[in-house]
């Protein structure tokens, strides 16, 4: 099923994943775990015998979500609620749900009311990371949400069955890593789009299948230098719709670093392979970039912004801010007068997952790149 | 001999000799602690540090009608204007300098619980940044369901709740004295008891109290717990709801008491008394809501006392599942004798309100009692659509006047 896409069919796929679930439901007889952005270790679910989607939510309109979740509340979490509620849910016998934000510290308990029929989940994954109660806590929680898993699934699972996943799982965060290491050099290579669709297809279909298709994309990648290209970093938790690649592919704007939870930050999750496999997946854990939504030093966001900036010779920095995420909201001005007051050019876009016209964002996004060149900035 | 002083009398009393104490702390020796509203602050006050809620300073602020002009200065600042109305107004009286009160003194740490919401954290680290300030987060996951998960919950609770200790003592350069903290819990329990049993005064019909005398009466229990003070003071209050219980005497007179609401949600701190006597013109009295309730604690003093801090503070509605919180409003409905309810979505409080929905559909199923939902701002006046709120008031008790009527 995934196991000899093109870049194409990459792109196609990632932007509609769902009917190749289906089907791939349908011919393995395997169940699909979803669960939405951040830390809900996969690598678990994947040792179940269970397929670990992660849920980015969906373009079609909002129909039931918007009664469960006001307009205030991010438009991610309603998306995802959409999607399961109106379009996708017969494919997803469980999920498991993180907890990271105001808007998601009820989200399982509103999952869990409108799917009675599933198993619903929480990933309680620690709000702060710099004591060492941290540690001890996502341990307990690796292994409560395992031993949830065997009440539902009736199976127990061996640190073997784990040390497979690991392995899976790290292999195709190599993969993910080589390729964007060519597409950091060679941005003509393959698009920015192209190269993000695999990194969220990736969080979304088996590794075992995809990593197939990867490496032979990987290999039959062309290093191609390409002419007037502008490296810069992109910065924040994700960024949707996909069509904001577009927009950078159309400016030859090429991605040469982020801290995305659909790029760096997924790569960056590698675990140890020579470790108890509990324990390796909880150093996991503080080893990841910067992210918002934990109590983390924003000085720790701009130290790793600035550090990418430097080593990739970037010549700006794009922020991506999903509108009503409260979290990004308190940490932006803060972050914007670093970045600035260390001179670095710098935009930020404000996107909603539901967002069809993007007129606006590649007018301002041009207007940006047009006075960076000009000198002006 | 001096006249023994009234509730509203103490409360003042006590209120300012705190305020003057926190103004004073660094010539006293003493640190400053600025914490969330729901913190375990029985730890400061044995360790000998002034707690100061910037939450309480906004309220004031708030209810003084001061919020769209706060709320402005901290946009101008580059913050949006979805952000909890409380950290807006903070954000910029600490530029402004505009206050109703005497303002609060700066910390010299923070200490953020996010069991009333993860906000307050991001909040704190703003303000941090700007003094270059530690912040220590008590991490408390939600109160979720499963019994092994809930001692796991307060397994971690208790070893940051250790690290907390640690950290005051780091900071203070004194250790620990937990002799010391038993005592405080004691008067904490004995202040939490009472706190509630004036609550509970609301089952009364006609009630003795509103909500609005719960949101003027509960501020002590928010900032003096842990003291002798607090207990006294909930003792006095007691004494005069029950004088009033016993003569009779309600918010509204007996026969105009019509409809008891249960309210969800923080208040709308600058229609305060607007609201009441709106509804106090349909007959309706608004006898209660968890938020009230937040404080009511119940410490086991025979437990050790990191493990019922930690017990009681996880466990708090605002993190707890929706579920639990049902059960918990339920209880309420059931002891109070409510026949009505007002479900607030608060554009402010994101972890309370984004439940709301699922709440409401869940208590009226339960209830039978139809509900009022409308949405709005605790503090941002830009956010309150004054006809619509009124207009929407008051087609509700058409509704419930046409229910009673069926059933009469």
């Amino acid at each position: 099923m995934w196991d000899n896409l093109s870049l194409k069919e990459v792109v196609d796929y990632a932007k509609d994943p769902y009917p190749s679930i289906r089907q791939w439901i349908k011919d393995t007889g395997k169940k699909a775990v979803g669960s939405t952005f951040a830390d809900v270790p996969e690598e678990v679910i994947y040792a179940f015998g269970f397929l670990p989607v992660t849920l980015m939510g969906t373009n079609k309109p909002l129909k039931k979500a918007p009664s469960h979740l006001p307009d205030n509340a991010c438009s991610l979490a309603r998306s995802n609620l959409e999607l399961v509620l109106s379009y996708e849910g017969d494919l997803f016998d469980g999920f498991v749900l993180p907890q990271v934000c105001d808007t998601t510290q009820h989200l399982s308990d509103i999952w869990r009311i409108n799917f009675p029929d599933k198993y619903v989940e929480s990933y309680l994954a620690p709000r702060q990371a710099d004591r060492p109660s941290a540690r001890y806590w996502v341990k307990e929680e690796i292994e409560r949400v395992m031993a949830s898993l065997t009440k539902w699934s009736g199976k127990k699972i061996t640190d073997a069955d784990l040390n497979e996943a690991i392995k899976v799982h790290n292999e195709n965060k190599a993969l993910l890593k080589e390729i964007y290491e060519i597409k950091k050099k060679n941005p003509a290579a393959l698009t920015n789009k192209e190269f993000f669709a695999m990194m969220k297809l990736s969080q979304q279909v088996d590794k075992v299948e995809f990593n197939k298709s990867l490496r032979k994309i990987k290999d039959s990648l062309k290093t191609e230098n390409g002419k007037g290209y502008t490296d810069v970093v992109l910065v924040g938790i994700t960024c949707d719709p996909p069509e904001i690649y577009d927009l950078f592919d159309e400016i030859k704007l090429n991605i040469v670093g982020d801290t995305l939870l659909v790029g760096t930050r997924y790569i960056q999750g590698v675990v140890s392979a020579n470790a108890n496999p509990i324990d390796a997946l909880t150093e996991r854990h503080f080893k990841r970039g910067f992210f918002t939504p934990i109590h983390d030093n924003v000085y720790k966001n701009f130290e790793e912004v600035k550090a990418l900036y430097k080593e990739t010779n970037a010549k700006a920095v794009i922020y991506v801010h999903i509108e009503f995420c409260e979290s990004q909201e308190y940490d932006l001005p803060d972050l914007k007068a670093m970045i600035k007051a260390e001179g670095i050019p710098m935009h930020t876009l404000d996107t909603e997952y539901q967002t069809l016209s993007l007129s606006h964002v590649r007018t301002r996004l041009q207007a940006f790149f047009e006075s960076l060149k000009g000198g002006t900035l | 001999m001096s006249e023994k002083l009234t509730s509203k009398q103490l409360s003042k009393k006590i209120t300012d000799e705190y305020m003057d104490e926190a103004f004073h702390a660094h010539e006293l020796g003493k640190l400053i602690g600025y914490s969330t509203a729901i913190s375990p602050v029985e730890i400061f006050v044995a360790h000998d540090i002034v707690p100061i809620y910037p939450e309480n300073h906004a309220v004031a602020n708030l209810t003084a009608k001061k919020g769209a002009e706060l709320c402005s200065i901290t946009e101008n600042m580059g913050y949006t204007s979805h952000l909890c109305a409380y950290a807006r107004s903070d954000m910029a009286y600490r530029k402004s300098g505009i206050t109703v009160t005497k303002g609060i003194p700066e910390p010299d740490f923070f200490l953020a619980c996010n069991a009333q919401c993860f906000t307050l954290t991001k909040w704190f680290q703003v303000l941090a940044r700007k003094g270059n300030l530690p912040v220590f987060v008590f991490d408390t996951p939600e109160h979720i369901m499963d019994k092994k998960a809930r001692e796991e919950i307060v397994k971690y609770c208790v070893l940051q709740l250790k690290e907390l200790i640690s950290f005051l003592e780091e900071i203070t350069k004194k250790k620990f004295d937990y002799d010391r903290l038993r005592e405080v819990m004691k008067y904490s329990a004995q202040s939490s008891i009472l706190y509630k049993k004036f609550l509970d005064m609301a089952q009364y019909k006609p009630s003795p109290i509103s909500i609005f005398d719960e949101l003027i009466g509960m501020a002590i229990a928010v900032y003096r717990r842990g003291t002798q003070e607090c207990v006294d003071y909930y003792q006095t209050l007691c004494d005069e709801i029950q004088a009033k219980v016993d003569q009779g005497i309600g918010v509204l007179p007996k026969e105009k008491e019509k409809y008891r609401l249960y309210w969800e949600n923080l208040p709308v701190w600058f229609k305060f008394s607007d609201h009441a006597k709106l509804l106090g013109s349909y007959g309706g009295v608004i006898l209660t809501s968890l938020y009230v309730h937040a404080w009511s604690f119940e410490f086991d003093l025979d437990k050790d006392p990191l493990v019922t801090l930690a017990e009681n503070y996880v466990s708090r509605f605002s993190n707890s599942t929706i579920e639990d919180r049902v059960d918990m409003a339920m209880d309420l409905f059931k002891r109070y004798s409510m026949n009505s309810m007002i479900m607030f979505m608060n554009r402010s409080c994101k972890a309370v309100s984004f439940a709301v929905p699922t709440l409401k559909d869940i208590l009226t199923k339960k209830t039978g009692i139809p509900a009022l939902v409308f949405e709005s701002d605790m503090g941002d006046q830009r956010f309150y659509a004054e006809s619509q709120v009124r207009t929407r008031i008051e087609a509700y008790f058409e509704t419930l006047d046409r229910l009673q009527a069926k059933t009469a």
